[in-house]
């Protein structure tokens, strides 16, 4: 570890504290803590959700995918990116419209029971934790090669400033940090893309032709098949993919951070061009990293892939430049973090002490309390977690996440706003159909049963054949929220028209 | 309706005690409560949901299906293996055009909706719900 990277590292890290400490300033009602006051702009809250979105998996994964596997590791980008088409003709005006701070608040609008707030706060806290094991996890592996410390304190660093983030300046801190962590990562970005381009004379078609000859995989870099070899197990992880976005919590609580539905389109707009301009460049990054680093240093260095963008800019441009990048992926995986802290810690705080405990009575002290209580305790039990799965597989983690968003989570937000006759016992079928035939699925599969010994969890024969259970588990929750909904004899329809005049007008927002 | 101008950004609390004088005022009923009812069955509401289903249904099965239809094709067979230009298949060209398709759907939408909103502001004008709840 070099001082140039201690100096800027340091740099990035105190800006972000500096935002924290006037957000906490700012952050008196839970109003503020979840959703900044709901008072961002389109811009912001574009720039936010992106922020969010490329993870670390997106950044680092994504380029060493390229990097190694050729057109198969640019595959995931195509799903994640359609995605949004999902999130903004399906859930982003709706979940604006009718809800408050978190996804249970928009199924509440409908029915006004416990059990489906507390089944949506299950789904939601579930997605969270497995999302964040997975970005610690990755984290503590980068953290580790990068500054050269030790896995379990690279997590407890990590652990501990998102914790102040979130604790302190609450959703105004976490999406400021989101917001400049998502301009760096796009100038990094763009700079290495450029060195890249240049080496190639600025030509695609040239790029194309030398990276052919750069990689071990020859010709069929280009093409798909090089990873990806099982074509039913492809389609499930790509559906996974495409509708699993709109159900993640941590993106869905974008949407209470704006004014009005107007904004919240615009921000998918917003954030639908950064992200895909990204996953363009990844191209660069990835091919660039094939070519002038060579695969058989990148995997040396990260069996994954994860340090092929590093890499790249030391070759390009140095110490100065890997050091920013490298700087850029600390603070890409913080911005992440906290912002699953703030998901998982208002479906805990809001949705279950608030009201399920508390009944809606609680006073706006006690329900900053309980926010901030909720923030280090899943912080908490998320660096826990992440010491103990050190040797559990990111990229699987992040698709069982999608999975279950997708299962459990979009079944009941397209019944709630789409369905006249879906009921209290619909929705709590549709989640816990979901729910648990993504994970039965899953424990069942040849991710976690493995006959090769220490390949997986569990050694035997995977008695489901997919790695994920998408193709299955979706069809599985949206026949829940039907069967759920014809056998109860619960007639729901009277507050449908309420529902649907408030969902598509966006008139009478917080009744 | 004051209150809730002047804090700015609305708080749950507030613009629940102003609006129930507000819809009272609106609406001839005897609750605080606008009729939902009503509204839903307006010829304005309904246009606009008639409107929004055209657009959007095709366009969902659209998108979803040429995505799908792009996983299956490269998972089951090497169609799109085949040079396009030098040495980039027809496979990135057409993982472009998805891009491409985003984007372009992105920016239809974003011009469509504006109508939608227009066509929701005229509805709840007719219920005289156009004023700060309707936000």
């Amino acid at each position: 570890m070099n001082a140039t990277v201690i100096i800027i590292f340091l740099i990035i890290v105190a800006m972000t504290l500096v935002i924290t400490y006037f957000a906490a300033k700012r952050t008196n009602t839970t109003s503020d803590f979840y959703t900044a006051g709901g008072g961002l702009t389109g811009w912001q809250n574009g720039m936010a959700i992106a922020g969010d979105y490329l993870s670390a998996a997106s950044f680092l994964g994504i380029a060493g995918s390229i990097a190694l596997f050729g057109f198969d590791g640019f595959l995931f980008s195509i799903g994640y990116l359609v995605a949004y088409l999902v999130v903004l003709f399906v859930v982003a005006e709706p979940l604006r419209n009718l809800g408050k701070f978190t996804l249970a608040d928009m199924i509440n609008a409908r029915f006004d029971a416990k059990k489906v707030r507390g089944a949506a706060a299950l789904s939601s806290i579930t997605i969270v934790i497995f999302y964040m094991i997975a970005q610690l996890v990755g984290a503590g592996a980068l953290i580790q090669l990068l500054f050269g410390i030790e896995y379990i304190w690279a997590v407890l660093l990590v652990g501990v400033m998102m914790t102040i983030y979130v604790l302190f300046g609450g959703m105004t801190a976490t999406s400021w940090v989101q917001i400049i962590k998502a301009v760096l990562l796009m100038v990094g970005t763009v700079i290495l893309s450029f060195l890249v381009l240049q080496r190639f004379d600025f030509s695609i078609l040239e790029m194309f032709a030398q990276v052919k000859t750069a990689t071990p995989h020859g010709e069929a870099f280009l093409n798909p098949g090089v990873r990806y070899k099982i074509p039913m197990d492809t389609i499930s992880l790509m559906l996974a993919l495409v509708l699993g976005t709109a159900g993640l919590p941590h993106i869905l609580m974008r949407f209470f951070t704006v004014r009005d539905a107007k904004t919240a389109r615009s921000s998918v707009m917003w954030a639908t061009w950064i992200v895909g301009i990204f996953y363009v460049m990844t191209i660069f990054l990835g091919f660039g990293a094939a070519a002038f680093v060579g695969s058989d240093l990148i995997i040396a260095t990260n069996p994954a892939g994860n340090m092929a963008a590093p890499l790249l800019a030391q070759a390009l441009g140095g110490d100065i430049l890997m050091s920013f990048i490298s700087a850029v992926a600390f603070a890409t995986i913080l911005a992440v973090v906290a912002g699953l802290v703030l998901s998982g810690a208002s479906a805990f705080a809001h949705d279950i002490y608030g009201q399920i405990i508390k009944k809606g009575k609680a006073t706006e002290r006690q329900q900053m309390l309980a926010a901030r209580y909720a923030s280090v305790g899943v912080a908490a039990f998320s660096i826990l977690l992440a010491i103990f799965a050190q040797s559990l597989n990111v990229a699987f983690l992040v698709s069982l996440a999608f999975c279950i968003a997708a299962s459990a989570n979009l079944p009941v937000i397209v019944y709630t706003i789409f369905w006249k006759k879906f009921n209290t016992t619909g929705a709590v079928t549709a989640i816990f159909t979901g729910l648990i035939s993504a994970l039965v699925l899953v424990s069942i599969s040849p991710s976690v049963m493995n006959p090769e010994a220490g390949a997986a969890i569990i050694t035997g024969t995977p008695i489901f054949p997919l790695t994920n259970p998408a193709i299955v588990s979706i069809p599985l929750g949206f026949i829940g929220g039907v069967v759920g909904t014809l056998l109860s004899k619960e007639v729901d329809i009277k507050k449908y028209a309420e529902v649907k005049v408030r969902a598509n007008t966006g008139g009478f927002r917080q009744l | 309706m004051s209150k809730t101008i002047a804090g700015g950004k609305a708080r749950a609390v507030q613009v629940k005690g102003t609006k129930g004088s507000k819809a009272v005022k609106g609406n001839a009923g005897k609750e605080a409560v606008p009729d939902f009812n009503a509204i839903e069955a307006s010829a304005g509401f309904r246009e606009l949901m008639k409107k929004k289903k055209a657009f959007l249904v095709p366009v969902t099965v659209l998108f979803l299906g040429l995505y799908l239809l792009f996983n299956i094709i490269i998972s089951y067979t090497n169609w799109l293996d085949k040079p396009f230009i030098g040495d980039i298949s027809w496979v990135w060209v057409f993982a472009f055009s998805l891009f491409a398709m985003t984007w372009i759907l992105v920016t239809i939408y974003m011009k469509r909706a504006e109508k939608f909103d227009e066509m929701a502001k005229d509805t709840l004008k007719e219920f005289n719900y156009d004023k700060e709840e309707n936000r």
